[in-house]
């Protein structure tokens, strides 16, 4: 456990990462031909964090997520690009079997509204069985007894639970579940696909202080994706923020949320309310989310509602979107805005 | 005690058709701190109602659940009040019976100040029609066949046949509640919900609530299923609502913030298990909790870190609500950090803490400062 | 009055004419794929036919027992019968009483399982329990037998009484469907909204939720169609009932009486009832698939 305790603690220049996407882009068949539902992405996620993925519904978040899987369902697919996990390699050169093997073993995964994916017919006991003839698990009671550890770790009745129909058990009961059955084939990645959403606070507070927990004490890396910055805030350490397939801003949470530097990410966050301080200061976001057909194809995605380009017009957010660069102030910060490009060049050619 | 006995006069009637363009109500009406007994007109009022239902699904069957055991609470025109509290403890039943869509056992309500005890049910109606629900899902609260004209049409026939209005009347009237929402009513009136997106189609909701001039909103959950990004507008909608045309927003959530939102100058209510658990100012509650529950409730809000700091007497997240726990005592005994066996034989009443327009049901009140508060630096 | 007025911005979708015509919806929808112009075209056809067709050859068709069971021909596309007339002429003639008499019991079971569906659906309660008593006992009547009794009574010369009598025992299943249709809707917003504005039950009932229904009814109405025609010609077949009148039924009959599927003489005469039943069939399925699309605007666009 040393290990894993020092990978959370170490920062993210410090070991390669445990999961590199570069340059992905996936896209989906449509009446209207392919469209990209993320489109040239680059992520990293650093071994030992918590990096939390959001953005507004149709962002593609679920789809970046599922692409670690290696599961983008037809009429999705992975046009460009390459997804190295550690110890699996490029997942988009990796055979159906061995990425099958690699879902649920290597990589864990808990679908969104993972309350309603447990089989109504069957119990949580003869799911997992199943779950474990699938990938070939010898040793029944070493599965039995690990799923056990995880429940009871969970809080759960874990006799019980394995007993219960999914309709006997509550929604954040259900949660847990996922979350152990994403875990019990002892994966290292661990992809959270809106965990929390349909909870209410207290049911969402605990899942999270469980998602903590299990991530610290095996060491996992993890990738959390939800709309909700507030859930993103309480327990990653890093955090992505997707607008209409692409990544807009990525670095350290707090870092982040203290200031913003992507527009988009900026107005997202003003537009939160908070429980204390200043209400007034909160401010909405003009305009609506674009949806796949609706996504710009030429310029920044989020021209349209940019509040920075409705002030400065810079020519270059026409004419084509900006790549997700590192920020000048050396804080790692990665953003993918021209206006804030031209802003380092201009501070850089001053310090100069 | 906040509930009065009051005088219903005339001028409850003449609330029924009180013009919706702004005057009807100033806007001053918005302070409603609901402990003095003015303004009455418009107010809304609940007395201790409650209502059971035969439990559906399998691990409670044919228990009877207790969704509201003796509610009360009090909205005066242009007021605002939340209601808080974790899934099932009945706010969305309470919304739903003061919006006349779900009956009640026992209790008595006031809507517009008149009482509706004594009414013949067909008498009931109108009042009820003065309270409109504006549901959690705005794609499924629109008939996805019609158009927004169709959709704002039909009530506004049925009214303009009621008042002897004409058809320009209607029109005319279509294109002004979408402006009070705003949306342009050129754009909206001849799409279908599908082509609008969360926001405007929850204006759209609001919109229709608005041609029958209601005297108050039910809010239930209704930003938590539209984008981030557009929830704040709506939100500023139903608070330009309150002080605008006067109406009374009831607020039901489960995110805190949201509610503080839309009625940072009204009242919260803390509700657990069908009863009220606190109840006082907004930010009164959120800054000074005294019952452990709300305290639980403020506890699990997430922090911003990097813009924000925890309480200083954050608590640790309580297990989830379980509705088999006793019900003999406070009904939050058994998940009580601080509980003792007073607490689980006795059952402490809503009261009063020290005289003011705070009150609480528990024995051992304590001010513990638990939601998170702006880091100094930003 | 509202400060932030929520103006669509330039990514919003081209306004599609929202408040179509029914037909051009329909024409929009069916273009939209090859087999649904083929299935319109073929169901156009045969509804021409019924129509217009038998005024197109005399009342008694001309006999000729000296060419009897002959094959197709020029002068005859489809041969002849056993009495020498003409096949084509007896499929085109014999259309009409199939095909209006298939139309009014679909329409007839539409029409009273839709009623009595939604009716039940949105009531629910006593009406609801008392309705669907009934509807199960129409269900539980087995049509053909009841059909053989009461011809007894009536000739069925009439398409009319034969389309009335097989569509009053035919709405159950339509009711029962309605109604489970209609106590799902009758959970969502929109209905509660309505009853909440005040709206009357007729207008809740017709404006908001058969809109709905409605594709799930057209579809009714036209697989009906297919069935009825099947029963229909089924108990003509069959000989129970009493003709004086040609029909696609009577002609499969009489072709087997004579013995055409033994000499195998006069093939084509057997035939051509089948193969146009089927392919009334197929046209009906293809437009079928459209019926979703035509009554649901989102899934009409794109
Ligand atoms: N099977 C599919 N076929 C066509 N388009 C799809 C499909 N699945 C997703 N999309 C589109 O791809 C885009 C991204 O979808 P995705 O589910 O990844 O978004 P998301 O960010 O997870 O949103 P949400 O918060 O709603 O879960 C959306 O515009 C969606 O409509
Ligand atoms: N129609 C019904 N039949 C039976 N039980 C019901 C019914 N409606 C509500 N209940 C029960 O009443 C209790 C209160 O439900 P209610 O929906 O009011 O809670 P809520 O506070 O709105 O919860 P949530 O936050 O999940 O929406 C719950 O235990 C629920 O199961
Ligand atoms: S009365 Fe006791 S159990 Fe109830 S909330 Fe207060 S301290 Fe807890
Ligand atoms: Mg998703
Ligand atoms: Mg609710």
């Amino acid at each position: 456990m040393t290990a894993a305790t020092q990978a959370t603690t170490s920062t993210a220049a410090a070991a390669p990462p445990a999961v590199t996407i570069r340059d992905l882009t996936i896209v989906y068949r449509t009446p209207a031909g392919e469209l990209p539902a993320v489109s040239g992405v680059d992520l990293d996620l650093p071994p030992g964090t918590i990096t939390g993925l959001v953005g507004e519904s149709g962002s593609g978040k679920s789809t970046l997520a599922l692409s670690l899987l290696g599961a983008v369902q037809r009429p999705g697919r992975i046009a460009a690009g390459s997804i190295h996990v550690d110890g699996l390699g490029n997942l988009v050169e990796l055979s159906a079997k061995s990425l099958q093997e690699a879902r649920g073993g290597e990589i864990g995964y808990v679908f969104q509204a993972a309350q309603n994916s447990l089989n109504p017919l069957k119990t949580v006991g003869k799911q997992l069985l199943d779950l474990g003839r699938s990938h070939g698990v010898r040793d029944r009671t070493a599965l039995v007894r690990s799923a056990k550890e995880l429940l009871a770790g969970m809080g759960l009745d874990a006799a019980r639970v394995l007993d219960s129909y999914q309709h006997e058990l509550s929604g954040g009961m259900r949660q847990r579940v996922g979350i152990m059955f994403a875990l019990v084939l002892n994966a290292h990645v661990l992809v959270l696909d809106e965990p929390t959403t349909a909870l209410d606070m207290i049911s969402q507070a605990n899942v999270l202080k469980i998602v903590r927990a299990v991530h610290t004490e095996r060491g996992l890396t993890t990738l959390l994706v939800t709309h909700d910055i507030g859930v993103v805030a309480e327990v990653a350490e890093r955090i992505a923020v997707m607008y209409g397939g692409v990544v807009v801003e990525q670095g350290e949470t707090a870092d982040v949320l203290r200031a913003p530097k992507h527009p988009y990410a900026r107005a997202l966050i003003n537009a939160i309310p908070r429980v204390s301080g200043d209400l007034s200061a909160a401010r909405p976001l003009p305009g609506r989310p674009p949806t796949l057909g609706t996504i710009p194809t030429r310029g920044c995605v989020f021209r349209e509602r940019c509040a920075v380009y409705a002030e400065r017009q810079l020519p270059a957010c026409v004419a084509e979107q900006p790549p997700l660069a590192p920020v000048a102030d050396g804080s790692g910060r990665l953003v993918a805005c021209h206006a804030v490009a031209v802003e380092d060049q201009q501070a850089t050619g001053e310090t100069a | 005690m906040i509930h009065k006995k009051r005088s219903l006069d005339g001028a409850t009637r003449e609330s029924l058709d009180r013009a919706t363009n702004g005057t009807g109500t100033d806007g001053t009406g918005t302070d409603g701190t609901g402990t003095d007994g003015t303004g009455t007109a418009g107010a809304i009022e609940a007395r201790g109602i409650v209502k059971s239902f035969k439990a559906r699904g399998d691990v409670l069957a044919g228990r009877t659940v207790r969704a509201l055991r003796g509610v009360d609470f009090r909205i005066p025109p242009g007021g605002a009040a939340s209601f808080i509290g974790e899934s099932g403890c009945g706010k969305t039943t309470l919304g739903r019976i003061l919006a006349g869509v779900e009956s009640f056992d026992s209790g008595e309500l006031v809507l517009g100040g008149v009482p509706l005890a004594g009414l013949a049910p067909r008498k009931r109606a109108p009042h009820f029609r003065r309270v409109q629900l504006i549901h959690q899902d705005p794609y499924s609260a629109l008939n996805p066949t019609r158009t927004v004209e169709s959709i704002l049409r039909d009530p506004l026939a049925l009214r303009a046949k009621q008042t002897g209005q004409s058809r320009a009347w209607i029109d005319g009237r279509a294109r002004e509640v979408l402006d009070l929402v705003g949306l342009d009513p050129g754009y909206v009136l001849p799409r279908f919900p599908h082509q609008l997106s969360g926001g405007m189609r929850q204006r759209v909701v609001i919109a229709r609530a608005l041609t029958v001039d209601p005297a108050a909103l039910v809010a239930d959950e209704a930003v938590s299923m539209i984008d981030v990004s557009l929830r704040l507008g709506v939100l500023n909608l139903l608070r330009e609502l309150r002080s605008t045309l006067g109406v009374s927003v009831l607020f039901i959530t489960h995110d805190v913030a949201t509610a503080r939102y839309i009625g940072a100058d009204g009242e919260l209510y803390v509700i657990y298990r069908g009863e009220i658990v606190e109840h006082g100012p907004t930010e009164t509650v959120l800054a000074d909790p005294v019952h452990p529950y709300t305290q639980c409730l403020l506890s699990a809000i997430p922090v911003l870190h990097g813009v924000e700091q925890p309480g200083a007497d954050r608590l640790a997240p309580t297990e989830p609500l379980d509705e088999s726990q006793p019900e003999d005592g406070c009904l939050f005994a058994a998940r009580c950090p601080f509980a003792t066996d007073r607490c689980r034989t006795e059952h402490p009443e809503l009261g009063h803490l020290g005289g003011t327009a705070h009150e609480h049901a528990c024995f051992y009140p304590q001010r513990r400062s638990v939601v998170a508060t702006p880091l100094a630096d930003t | 009055m509202v400060t932030a007025v929520e103006i669509p911005t330039g990514n919003t979708p081209a306004l599609t004419p929202a408040r179509r015509g029914f037909w051009r919806n329909l024409w929009r929808v069916l273009r939209r794929k090859p087999t649904r112009v083929a299935g319109a075209v073929i169901v156009a056809l045969f509804v021409v036919m019924g129509v217009v067709g038998p005024f197109l050859y005399p009342a008694n068709l001309p006999t000729d027992p000296g060419n009897a069971y002959a094959g197709p021909s020029g002068s005859h596309l489809l041969g002849t019968d056993f009495q020498g007339t003409d096949v084509l002429a007896l499929l085109v003639t014999g259309s009409r009483y199939v095909l209006v008499a298939a139309v009014i019991a679909a329409a007839c079971t539409v029409v009273v399982g839709t009623g009595i569906g939604l009716y039940a659906g949105y009531r629910r309660g006593g009406p609801d329990s008392v309705l669907m008593r009934i509807t199960d006992f129409i269900i539980t009547i087995p049509g053909l037998p009841l059909l053989l009794v009461l011809s007894t009574l009536w000739k069925y010369s009439n398409p009319l009484t034969m389309g009335l009598v097989l569509g009053v025992t035919g709405w159950g299943s339509v009711a029962r469907a309605v109604r489970s249709q209609t106590l799902s809707l009758r959970e969502r917003g929109f209905i509660e909204a309505a009853r909440g504005l005040g709206l009357s039950t007729a207008h809740v009932v017709r404006k908001e939720l058969l809109p709905n229904v409605a594709p799930y009814v057209a579809m009714n109405l036209l697989i009906s169609v297919t069935v009825y025609i099947y029963l229909e010609v089924g108990l003509f077949f069959l000989g129970v009932l009493p003709f004086n009148e040609n029909n696609w039924g009577v002609m499969i009959s009489q072709a087997v009486q004579n013995g055409v599927t033994q000499t195998g003489q006069g093939l084509a005469y057997l035939l051509s009832p089948l193969v146009a039943i089927l392919l009334l069939t197929l046209g009906i399925v293809l437009l079928v698939d459209a019926m979703d699309e035509v009554f649901n605007p989102r899934l009409r666009e794109d």
